[in-house]
């Protein structure tokens, strides 16, 4: 018989990194060499997150697979699991399952333009994405990131966001931040490079992306808060992108992880889909299908 | 197919020959309803039966049972357990078919450990039914089942004619050669002409070809709305579904902080709980949303086994304190009147 998929395994807990008032990075270490070795996964996979005693959370990997050394999970305090979560210690141990879902398909996209659009925590997992094709830059065209963030105070990885606006050159990447609400260094950011930084939500970027955004060979790689799809995808749709080269990565509410429970089931009769199975990454043509995608 | 003959009064050594297996449980009679229960003897069980409230699914997946022990300062060990073997006598065929069509979900990658094993330990013998005012089976294409039993029982009058369905039936008929006997042509005759009367009992009919398209395509019907004011959203037609396996999964710790349990529990798409994620968003924040949903899913196809997510059990129906008919519902949707 194999392994039980619904036993986690062990983690410690080595650093946590402050990102904002709520969002915190988390680096895990499986307890179990063999664990640590076997554990191998593809940008967008995501892992659930068990505190003993508390429960267990689904969240999504924020590291590419090609950078070595501990898991990375960006965590927003939001729930039960998730407060609890943040009030581990260095040294606590944790119960990890995964890696769970499809993940973004890195090989299928080679030889295309990435187009990144991130909108607050969705930039977590758009990250292993973004790290990815940074250390295999030769396996794709160019990189353009579009990130909208609510306000400096609460944008994560706001120095590297920062870093790629004002430094293109070190990454070859074209970044674009936008922010909703008035603050002073990103209003200064963005009298510095009023090309690249906006007022607003997320698609107000696709004005100044426009003269890299080649339809025929782009894949767009979105995550947001579930509001933010239909309006990025709209913008995708108007410049011609093809519905299968649109990715997006979705958040339900999920138990096993492993198509089992039923909660993540969306989708009409025709085609029921698990999100944490058959996903969380979906294409547009998906979205067309499947009722209830987005 | 294997065919053999067992005449009535031979049951009672069918009946020993299954103890031999395991334990035997069968429909029993409690109240004004059935319940599938431990028998001791062929007497406790009610064979001619028209449906137990909760199906045989909860011998698999236990409406609350421990997956994990939990240790606070340790992590988590899985809870091992004895295969015990079980006799599941007199399942009907929307029954067993309903078990197909959950071992398509939970036996799929990455199985299910505890289900696949309690399923490996259970014997099925099947019998023939008559539909009552509930029945839709027929139209769900799950009135006959072909595989998914060890034995299958049907009731030619003075004697059972069985179809063996596996290697571990083929064994208990064997142990019991002494009883039974080779079945004639009159004997197929009849059970041909049973199953023919069988089949025009049926007083529910759903039309099932396009019905994914249709449950999925009108989704703006005005039918969803209509009986969905009326639903109460007590989740009872998820209990009672042989193939609803929606689970929770909570965590308990005992006073003493350190010891605890992971539990499953079966869940209701009818919660409003169930597509509920931190931070307060409801994927399904309607009633409305979640009784669409449950029907929609109900009509869709588990990809495994070909077969509708519903067996046309008519247990939904049958104990809606609502009154509301899943049949009704889709031929509304249809734009039949009743």
């Amino acid at each position: 018989m194999s392994a039980n998929p619904y036993l986690p395994k062990l983690a410690k807990l080595i650093e946590t990194v402050e990102m904002t008032a709520i969002e915190k990075l988390f680096k895990f270490q499986f307890v179990n060499e063999e664990d640590a070795k076997s554990f191998s996964y593809k940008p967008g996979q995501f892992v659930t997150v068990s505190v003993p005693g508390v429960g267990e959370s689904p969240i999504s990997i924020c590291k590419s697979p090609t950078r070595p050394g501990p898991l990375e999970l960006l965590i927003r305090r939001i729930g039960r699991v998730t407060n609890a979560i943040h009030k581990l210690k260095p040294g606590d141990v944790v119960g990890i399952r995964g890696p769970l879902g499809n993940g973004f398909p890195m090989e299928g996209m080679k030889g295309y333009d990435i187009l990144l659009i991130a909108g607050g925590l969705g930039i977590a997992p758009l990250m292993s994405v973004l790290q990815y094709v940074i250390d295999k830059r030769e396996d794709y065209g160019d990189v353009i990131l579009l990130y909208g963030v609510r306000s400096y105070q609460e944008a994560l990885f706001r120095d590297m966001a920062i870093d790629l606006i004002e430094h293109p050159e070190k990454t070859g990447i074209k970044a674009f931040l936008s922010f909703e609400r008035e603050d002073s260094v990103f209003s200064k950011l963005m009298e510095e490079h009023p090309r690249s930084v906006r007022k607003g939500v997320v698609t107000v970027l696709f004005e100044c992306a426009d003269p890299y955004i080649k339809p025929d060979k782009v894949c767009a790689v979105v995550c947001g808060p579930p509001v933010m799809y239909r309006f990025v995808l709209r913008e995708l749709v108007k410049r011609d992108v093809p519905p299968e080269r649109i990715y997006l990565t979705l958040e339900r509410r999920m138990k096993c992880g492993i198509g089992k429970c039923g909660h993540c089931v969306v989708g009409g009769a025709t085609a029921i889909r698990y999100v944490c199975k058959d996903g969380p990454v979906f294409t547009y043509s998906d979205v067309l299908a499947v009722r209830g995608l987005v | 197919m294997r065919y053999v003959k067992l005449p009535k009064e031979g049951l009672t050594k069918l009946f020993e020959a299954l103890e031999g297996f395991g334990e035997v449980h069968a429909p029993v009679k409690r109240g004004k309803t059935f319940v599938f229960a431990r028998v001791s003897s062929l007497s406790e069980a009610s064979l001619s039966y028209n449906r137990t409230m909760i199906p045989p699914k909860k011998y698999f997946v236990r409406p609350l049972e421990e997956i994990l022990k939990v240790k606070v300062s340790k992590g988590y060990e899985p809870v091992v357990e004895e295969p015990k073997r079980i006799v599941l006598l007199g399942l009907h065929a929307c029954d067993i078919n309903a078990l197909r069509v959950l071992d398509g979900v939970y036996l799929e990658e990455p199985e299910d450990p505890y289900y696949r094993s309690r399923r490996a330990n259970a014997f099925v013998v099947g019998i023939s039914c008559d539909p009552d005012e509930y029945c839709f089976c027929k139209s769900m294409g799950t009135d006959y089942v072909w595989t998914g039993f060890d034995l299958f029982l049907h009731d030619i009058g003075e004697a059972y004619l069985i179809r063996v369905g596996s290697a571990r039936g083929e064994a208990v008929v064997e142990s019991i050669k002494k009883v039974i006997g080779e079945p004639t042509n009159d004997d197929f005759v009849k059970l041909r002409d049973l199953e023919l009367k069988r089949s025009k009992m049926f007083k529910k009919e759903l039309n099932t070809s396009l019905l994914p398209d249709i449950a999925d395509a009108l989704y703006e019907s005005e039918v969803w709305t209509k009986f969905s004011d009326k639903c109460l959203a007590c989740g009872s037609c998820n209990l009672v579904c042989p193939t609803c396996r929606c689970y929770d999964v909570t965590e308990k710790v005992e006073l003493n902080l350190e010891e605890g349990v992971r539990l499953r529990r079966w869940d209701s798409c009818f919660m409003r709980s169930h597509a509920l994620v931190a931070g307060g968003l409801n994927f399904r924040p309607t009633r409305l949303d979640r009784f669409r949903h449950r029907y929609n899913c109900k009509s869709s196809i588990e990809p495994k086994t070909n077969m509708f997510f519903c067996v046309g059990c008519g247990r939904c129906s049958a104990f809606c304190p609502a009154g509301i008919d899943h049949v009704e519902v889709l031929n509304s949707l249809w734009g039949l009147a009743r």
